[in-house]
């Protein structure tokens, strides 16, 4: 408990200088005023935001990624209540009951409890993330190149099962990205693999190349086919404050949600995106008259929101401990930490402690301006969304463009992003979900390392993977998931929530 | 924008397919597996003792090819069928056009040609593009941007050159 206590403070001291404080306080602002475009999910707006970042020292420029990050998460909240459009998957249940309180003449109050229970749930999750984060360091040093390669093929299990659509088109999409990730220089003997006898490619695939043709580009040829009609709620968007009666009804809900949300977003392979939906569904079953939910129950968007707001933040768990991202956001984040010179994992905490604990401090900080900032300007960003997209969608063409060309100076990259922009809208036409693949990919190098190092410490013998305890364990949980997902019963429900 | 017959009663050779969009989706996938595969013929895969280059890439090429089998066979056996959606070929030739348009003028003009240029030709993409009004806009964005990236972050983007 000291420790937790003494860390904190570091933390503080650390995110509490006038830099560090500027850095979040922009971050927040940029990354909702891009989360609210709809369209541009949180993916896109990292991608696109991190040439910002370039300039900083890597805490500050971490502090300004996740203020941009939650900042997204939070705007696309904002879309999600007042357009019908979700601006992404974890936000696709607040549009149930949110924006039928805005049609209501409610919209301020959804927002309000939107931005309170985020702002509960945030807090809380800052103090799991203290409390798990030096434990698990700890386990973390005593993970061998065996564990670390179950670890991550448990995470990908949990990544194909969780994954909207079929499993075998959610699997495929994974391995595509594991195939994609050996691109590049061998490892041990130097040997040049698939690279096409493209000089660039001998590095390997750049991250935010494939996640920005893939996740950017695709999203804008998509967004252009199905024009989608904007329900921008018109007249009074209502007190912002909630009601006494609104607070007391959304209480609980907060709680729950809170819990829910936290717990699933540790889970590596995207948990995070499960704990709105498991918000939603265990308030309305514990609701005295559940056909309120769908018709602006309160409680259907503080308890979801909530859910959201804590597993974006406990997603950060598997990152900053183990060194495993468990969503293609946390994909991105290892992309601009490495750009910085960071390697994510148990290192970081015993050698830059005022980094990890600057950060997570920050991440507090950084709801608590959302709060403060985002309320006072929902005039702001209700009129940022009547902007056409007619016009919203060459400035993102542009932004994405320079923000690519600016990692490395290179228009070969700006090339290989419109080449994979084709790639991900046929996988698009084609019914795949590209989100597998971007974790597949970003795992793919780390798997393939520890493989060979496991293989080399036990002689060839793949028996290592099951001989040693913690191995053997993660690796039967992630069999007991695929044989659960496969079970008819189960296969049907899970249609069911993500078609929902 | 299902705008292909309905598959249950389509004719023709392809008419035991019952969904197109599973069996086009495998195809696709076994072509990848196909290149994947032609690229690392050269390189040795190695044992499991000490891996070859090779081993991985075409371990899972195999796997990905497999699983491209077992979509078109299931695009077979399914009983509830999709189509294939109508691809369009507007969006993505401007789309991809305005990315390439950028990539090949940022070195030679700078931002101030390739801004513009990216964003007019990429306005194309919405067949209610209106040239005057993405004009101005374009470089009035562009104008930012210089600002922006070049004086406020230091970031090292040409911005004017004469070739």
């Amino acid at each position: 408990m000291d420790s937790i206590i003494s860390n904190l403070a570091l933390g503080f001291s650390t995110a509490l200088t006038f830099q560090n404080l500027a850095l979040c306080f922009v971050g927040c602002l940029i990354g909702t005023l891009i989360g609210v475009l709809p369209g541009v999910g949180p993916i896109a707006t990292i991608a696109m935001l991190l040439p910002i970042t370039f300039g900083l020292d890597p805490t500050g420029a971490l502090i300004m990624l996740a203020g941009i990050y939650y900042g997204a998460q939070y705007g696309g909240s904002t879309t999600a209540i007042l357009v019908n459009i979700p601006g992404e998957a974890t936000s696709v249940v607040t549009v149930l009951d949110g924006h039928e309180m805005a049609k209501q003449g409610r919209a301020g109050a959804a927002l309000g409890i939107a931005a309170i229970g985020s702002f509960i749930a945030g807090t809380v999750s800052t103090l799991v993330i203290a409390a798990l984060g030096l434990p698990l360091t700890k386990l973390a040093q005593l993970f061998g190149p065996a564990e670390y390669f179950s670890l991550m093929i448990m995470g990908l299990v949990f990544a194909m099962v969780l994954a909207r659509g079929s499993l075998l088109r959610a699997f495929a999409m994974i391995v595509l990205g594991l195939v994609l990730s050996t691109i590049g220089t061998d490892l041990e003997t130097g040997e040049e693999r698939l690279t096409f006898g493209i000089e660039r490619l001998s590095d390997g695939l750049e991250f935010v190349v494939l996640a920005m043709g893939v996740f950017g580009f695709a999203e804008i040829i998509r967004n252009l086919e199905n024009p989608e009609a904007r329900d921008v709620v018109r007249g009074s968007i209502g007190p912002l404050l909630p009601t006494r009666e609104e607070f007391r009804q959304s209480a609980m809900p907060i709680a729950r949600g809170t819990f829910l949300g936290a717990l699933l977003g540790i889970l590596p392979g995207n948990g995070a995106v499960l704990g709105p939906f498991a918000s939603y569904s265990v308030e309305k079953k514990l609701a005295k008259d559940p056909r309120r939910f769908g018709r602006g129950a309160i409680e259907g968007v503080a308890g979801p929101e909530a859910a959201n707001n804590a597993g974006a933040q406990t997603a950060f768990i598997p990152l900053l401990t183990l060194g495993i991202p468990p969503n293609a956001v946390m994909a991105l984040m290892v992309g601009a930490m490495t750009i910085h010179g960071i390697i994510p994992g148990p290192q970081v905490m015993t050698k830059a402690p005022s980094l990890f604990w600057g950060m997570v401090a920050s991440m507090w900080i950084g709801n608590l301006m959302l709060l403060i900032i985002n309320l006072p300007m929902v005039g702001l960003w209700v009129r940022l969304l009547k902007v056409p997209y007619r016009l919203l969608f060459p400035a993102i063409l542009l932004f994405c463009c320079i923000g690519i060309y600016s990692i490395n100076s290179s228009e070969t990259d700006v090339i290989f992003t419109a080449v994979f922009g084709l790639f991900g809208y046929a996988l698009l036409k084609f019914g795949f979900e590209p989100a597998p693949l971007l974790l597949g990919f970003v795992l793919g190098k780390l798997m393939e390392e520890k493989l060979r190092q496991a293989l080399i410490l036990s002689r060839g013998s793949f028996m290592t993977f099951v001989e040693r305890p913690v191995s053997l364990g993660l690796l039967v949980v992630a069999a007991v998931l695929i044989v659960v997902a496969l079970l008819p019963a189960i296969r049907k429900s899970r249609d069911e929530v993500f078609t929902e | 924008m299902t705008e292909s017959s309905d598959p249950a009663r389509a004719a023709g050779p392809a008419a035991f397919i019952r969904s197109p969009l599973d069996a086009a989706a495998g195809l696709f996938l076994i072509c990848l597996a196909a290149v994947v595969l032609h690229q690392i013929r050269g390189l040795d895969a190695g044992s499991l003792r000490s891996f070859g280059p090779a081993m991985l890439p075409r371990g899972l090429a195999v796997i990905l090819g497999a699983s491209g089998i077992a979509l078109v066979l299931m695009s077979v056996f399914r009983r509830d069928g999709s189509v294939l959606e109508r691809w369009s070929i507007r969006g993505p030739f401007f789309i991809l056009g305005s990315v390439l348009a950028f990539a090949f003028t940022i070195r030679v003009f700078g931002l101030a040609v390739a801004g513009p240029l990216a964003m007019v030709v990429g306005a194309y993409a919405d067949p209610d593009a209106r040239l005057k009004e993405t004009l101005i806009f374009s470089v009035v964005l562009t104008a930012v941007c210089v600002v922006l990236f070049r004086y406020v972050l230091g970031l090292s983007i040409p911005i004017l050159k004469m070739p």
